[in-house]
């Protein structure tokens, strides 16, 4: 044991003594950070961009429309020209776009029915529908002011009221009733916020211990094409101190990242309790800990460093694959049946647990029992497979 | 005949159904440099690999110091040190963090691996670069490094695999001198090298090995003599002589 630990304090003075090296691991998680906080830090709210194609230059109604829709806070409005709509839409660079026809303002000041056209991709996509059904929200609600206008118009026409006086004072209720409405919609937020972060976090903490399996595979194969490995075995020290000490070290180095990772989000983004927090760093050095064996099966398994770089490289794509790490996979397909193989699916339900559900240690008997089954088997075969020469120890 | 503190009892080795070691059986004397050398691929390597327990032989067993090979590898390992032919260094560690590292994982506490690693450092003439990088040592400097981890530890019995390849007559110096100081301090030795004048000057018996199996082994003076006149023939020309003159791998 105290061999295995001098092997593993070696690892990391080097590692700490490599300050290029440890600048890029250390700044690594933190530029990951920012680019999550990039991609869904700033709101938690849709935010969505309505093209437009106005053909209807100076309308009234026209302008009121896309003036409502501007005011909307989840929407920007960009403003094509059709040719130019057609064209990106033709290329998927959009895959929406709202067709104000010519001739829809005077079509409404004659009380005549208008039209509006969505020009779409298939179903428009996901974001398109969103902001389709925000721009049907506007449009209902204008339709509804007009209603309103045109019925008080037909009832106080003729009782000698100016008309002008009609539409002034129709326009003022109606303002004061979206200001004070009579029926109110609130939100009360229950358990964790389902937001962005919370989806995706638990994927990206999942592929980011994941790297630790290269760090347990250099360990190995830096001994090997270095000409050291033979040579500690020289001493004292057995295989099997070699691997536990090169285990540790890799276990810490990865878990390092992750540290700073989580701590940052625990930081900003507010989402965990100090509880949770720290029931999501076990996790996390629990499947350091296992991604370091699997790293270090690979390295027992390989004779260069070539092919442990391409098995390992294979082992974290097919991991993420079946362990649908960014996607949710459907019950009762075959690759449901290949996920339960993958050791992502029980770190990522861990994550997911912890992060998006609100849930405790207490709920994930059986992904703690996988992950420390898979450090335990994993320290065995790689103990059994690794030969320092071959045929030799 | 001194007290043999190695001896080496018929041993083989086979890869592949190609035997690397074919039947080799010696002896080293307490304090004897034992010179062992042959064309590339005669087996000299995988000699040491068994010896320093790395390797296990097929059949056959060696003792080291009276302790077996095979039932105590423990012990052995305890009385060995090596210097492997290619260089087996930390190169983003110091010289010193070099020495005391490989000193703990024989056993030593952190302050022995550190006086000894100075006294070594010394010895080879290193004792200003002690924290100096080994990524910034010259080839000849890394060489002595190399052979100063080896002397780490307890170690009675050296194997050093071609210690001087592509060094400078000085740092080569250097190292000879090491090795006969040790010698004279009652280290044994066994040298590979495949250079034929460094064996004469150095080693107190040779062995000429080649296919797996020792085809010679006397004094240098008594390997000359066995072609002919000891003062006008060369090692060189009885290595050519029991080796043959083709091109090896």
């Amino acid at each position: 044991m105290k061999r295995a630990l001098i092997v593993a304090l070696r690892e990391v003075r080097t590692y700490l003594q490599d300050k290029a090296d440890l600048a890029f691991s250390l700044l690594l998680p933190i530029v990951t950070f920012a680019l999550i906080y990039g991609a869904f830090g700033g709101s938690e709210l849709f935010h969505g961009t309505a093209y437009i194609v106005n053909e209807d230059v100076n309308g009234t109604y026209t302008e009121k429309l896309i003036e409502q829709i501007g005011q909307e806070k989840s929407l920007d409005v960009e403003l094509l020209s059709r040719t130019d709509a057609e064209s990106k839409l033709g290329r998927s660079d959009l895959n929406i776009v709202l067709f104000i026809p010519a001739g829809f303002s005077d079509k409404l000041n004659t009380n005549q029915p208008a039209e509006l056209t969505f020009l779409q991709r298939g179903n428009g996509g996901q974001e398109g529908q969103i902001v389709a059904s925000i721009i049907r929200g506007v449009v209902s609600k204008l339709n509804q002011e007009f209603s309103v206008l045109d019925q008080t118009k037909q009832i106080l026409t003729g009782k000698g009221i100016v008309t002008e006086q009609i539409a002034i004072t129709t326009q003022k209720f109606l303002e004061r009733e979206q200001e004070y409405p009579l029926i109110e919609v609130k939100e009360v937020a229950i358990g964790s916020k389902p937001n962005m972060v919370n989806q995706f976090l638990p994927g990206i903490i999942t592929m980011y211990v994941l790297f630790a399996i290269n760090i347990g595979t250099a360990a190995i194969v830096e001994e090997r094409r270095r000409g050291t490995l033979e040579r500690l075995l020289t001493t004292h020290l057995s295989p099997s101190e070699l691997f536990f000490g090169k285990f540790m070290a890799s276990a810490l180095r990865g878990f390092i990242q992750t540290f700073i990772l989580l701590a940052l989000s625990y930081a900003v983004f507010h989402i965990f309790t100090p509880l949770s927090f720290l029931e999501c760093l076990l996790i996390a050095f629990l499947f350091t800990m296992a991604c370091s064996t699997i790293g270090l099966v690979i390295a027992s398994l390989s004779r260069t460093q070539d092919a442990a770089t391409w098995i390992g490289v294979t082992f974290t794509m097919a991991m993420t694959i079946f362990g649908g790490t960014f996607f949710t996979i459907s019950k009762g397909s075959a690759l449901y049946t290949l996920s339960k193989l993958s050791i992502n699916t029980y770190a990522n339900n861990a994550f997911k647990t912890l992060i998006a559900e609100g849930g405790h240690i207490s709920d994930l008997g059986l992904e703690i029992g996988v992950i420390a089954g898979v450090t335990i088997v994993g320290l065995v075969i790689s103990r059994f497979f690794f030969k320092a020469v071959s045929k030799g120890k | 005949m001194g007290e043999a503190f190695l001896a080496v009892k018929d041993i083989y080795k086979s890869f592949n159904g190609q035997k690397a070691v074919n039947g080799v059986s010696f002896t080293i004397d307490k304090g004897e440099i034992f010179g062992l050398l042959g064309p590339n691929g005669a087996g000299k390597t995988t000699v040491i690999r068994i010896l320093s327990t790395v390797l296990a032989a097929d059949t056959g067993d060696a003792t080291v110091g009276g302790y077996s090979l095979r039932k105590n590898p423990a012990e052995v390992r305890d009385l060995v040190g090596v210097c492997p032919q290619d260089l087996a260094l930390y190169e983003d560690l110091s010289a010193l963090d070099n020495l005391i590292f490989f000193g703990q994982l024989e056993g030593l506490n952190g302050r022995e691996a550190k006086a000894q690693a100075m006294s070594h450092l010394a010895l080879m003439g290193l004792t200003e670069r002690a924290k100096g990088k080994i990524s910034k040592f010259s080839g000849g400097m890394k060489r002595r490094i190399n052979l100063a981890i080896a002397l780490m530890g307890n170690s009675k019995l050296l194997f050093l695999d071609e210690p001087t390849v592509g060094i400078d007559p000085q740092s080569r110096n250097n190292i000879f001198e090491t090795i006969r100081g040790l010698r004279d301090k009652g280290m044994t030795i066994l040298y590979t090298t495949h250079y034929m004048e460094e064996a004469n000057r150095l080693c107190d018996r040779i062995a000429i090995m080649d296919g797996g199996k020792f085809v010679a082994m006397d004094t240098p003076q008594g390997l000359k003599r066995q072609i002919g006149d000891p003062d006008k023939v060369t090692l060189e020309d009885i290595f050519l002589k029991l080796t043959g003159r083709s091109l090896r791998d």
